[in-house]
């Protein structure tokens, strides 16, 4: 075999160069296709994950249970102090929910008075996370529910009940691709509550996101509540997220208020595109009869 | 010559079994979210590893072929490592005659320097092509515990499964394609 190899190497190496320059030619090429037309291959990317990974759940689903079971072994040792902290917490919980009850109550009854009637548009669909993004650079989670079965659509707001968890980005049949705010691309216009300032929130692959574009940093504390603006509108508004926190290094960031390390189950809203205003403003008087009756009929013989 | 080609496509299959495992492992929804450290890239270590210690096992489709696949399931932009890999690996197999005979130091600084060109080169064409990339810090952090897990790799493969280099010039594997 050595010596067929020596006499056939005059031609097979040449011949052998060219297909590998040819073969690395098209991985650019591939690579370049992909930042030309993104959404097509990102499209071709969610197929491809669609296909392959429910099909490995079978063997995801133990390994991952085994693992947080192990894990919860070695929480059992911390078990008797994390008892008593809870103990603690919960006297103070109990002080809360009596607070709460009574606002909730004051609130029903406000809002009966008001006659306020909720958005019907916005319900959920939940969704088990399948699999992470396989990467610590991507910040994304795979939930099992998709654009055939469900009709998830792009863009649309994740919650895990409580806090925002980010939204849909890349949707398969039956799987869709969670984009989480801490993502370095993520980039999600917000308000900060009680002072009403403007903010964009964009990830950078930290637990605390960074707030930034404020309009008036001064304004801002610690501790303040942020909330989705709704500008843009991809996001419903009013969806809480996080409270401000101070960084080491001196700029404003988020603490999700959202469990990052538990994202098991995760909420999906379905919102519906609001109408952008696009004409001016017309006449306000009754409705004109508009002249359609007569060639309606014709066209239907026709056809 | 049977036997050897036997062994040939135990090897690749092997390879490929790793590759499934690795991604397999990577994929499960166990800590998402952000604050992990980045492990080692243990497929690229493998690759560039049994390249080394044999050139004619790995041949350049099968490595284009997984790198792509996991280009494609990790979110990666694809083609782009994956080409990388495959001129990382085509400059190892060059080396081969250099490499033979030499002492393991060498073999791991040659190694390391192909991690980090290839590091390099993929950052470099990501920021010209402006698609957003993960922090330096991350990258370096990952490109060290690559090259730390090198040496892991090469000794496992010598232990676990009986790949070894061919030293000598009587052996034939060394000189294939």
């Amino acid at each position: 075999m050595a010596r067929q190899n020596g006499a056939n190497e005059d031609y097979v190496r040449p011949i052998r160069r060219l297909a590998v320059s040819v073969l690395i030619l098209c991985l650019f090429a591939v690579f370049l296709l992909w930042r030309i037309d993104s959404p097509r291959a990102e499209r071709f990317r969610a197929q491809l994950v669609d296909w392959v990974v429910p099909n490995m759940d079978w063997a995801m689903v133990p390994v991952t249970e085994t693992v947080n079971l192990v894990r919860g072994f070695q929480s059992y040792a911390a078990l008797q102090r994390q008892n008593r902290e809870l103990r603690d917490e919960l006297q103070q919980m109990k002080a809360w929910k009596e607070a709460a009850l009574q606002l909730e109550q004051e609130n029903a009854k406000l809002l009966d008075l008001n006659k306020v009637r909720l958005d019907p548009a916005l319900t959920v669909v939940t969704g088990q996370v399948l699999a992470d993004s396989g990467s610590p650079f991507r910040q994304s989670v795979l939930l099992n529910v998709g654009g055939a079965r469900d009709g998830i659509k792009d863009g649309w707001a994740v919650t895990d009940g409580l806090g925002l968890v980010g939204r849909i980005s890349g949707v398969g049949d039956k799987s869709s691709r969670v984009l989480l705010l801490t993502d370095n691309t993520s980039r999600v216009p917000v308000t900060i509550q009680p002072s009403g300032q403007r903010a964009m929130l964009s990830g950078d692959n930290s637990i605390l996101p960074v707030l930034e574009f404020i309009e008036d940093a001064e304004e801002v504390r610690p501790g303040d509540r942020v909330v989705s603006s709704g500008d843009g509108g991809v996001f419903p508004a009013g969806l809480l997220v996080g409270n401000v926190v101070q960084a080491r290094d001196g700029r404003l960031r988020l603490r999700l208020t959202a469990d990052y390390e538990r994202l098991e189950f995760l909420r999906v809203l379905r919102s519906q595109t609001v109408d952008p205003i696009e004409a001016p403003a017309e006449l306000i008087g009754p409705l004109l009869p508009v002249a359609q009756d007569v060639p309606e009929p014709e066209e239907a013989t026709d056809g | 010559m049977a036997d050897r080609m036997a062994g040939l496509w135990w090897y690749r299959t092997l390879y490929v079994l790793f590759a499934a495992c690795l991604a397999f492992v990577q994929l499960l929804p166990l800590d998402p979210g952000p604050g992990q450290w980045p492990g080692p890239d243990l497929l690229l270590a493998i690759t560039l590893s049994w390249t080394i210690l044999r050139p004619s096992l790995l041949p350049v489709w099968l490595v284009a072929a997984v790198f792509l696949v996991t280009d494609l399931l990790l979110m990666r932009p694809p083609g782009l490592w994956t080409a990388f890999a495959v001129l990382g690996c085509e400059f190892l197999r060059s080396r081969r005659v250099l490499l033979r005979n030499a002492p393991f130091p060498i073999e791991w600084g040659l190694a390391t320097s192909v991690i980090t060109a290839m590091t390099v080169a993929h950052v470099l064409v990501l920021s010209i092509f402006a698609v957003p990339q993960p922090t330096f810090g991350l990258t370096v952090m990952r490109l060290v515990f690559t090259v730390m897990a090198y040496p892991v790799v090469v000794f496992l493969a010598g232990r676990a499964i009986g790949l070894v280099k061919a030293s000598g010039s009587g052996e034939t594997l060394g000189a294939g394609r």
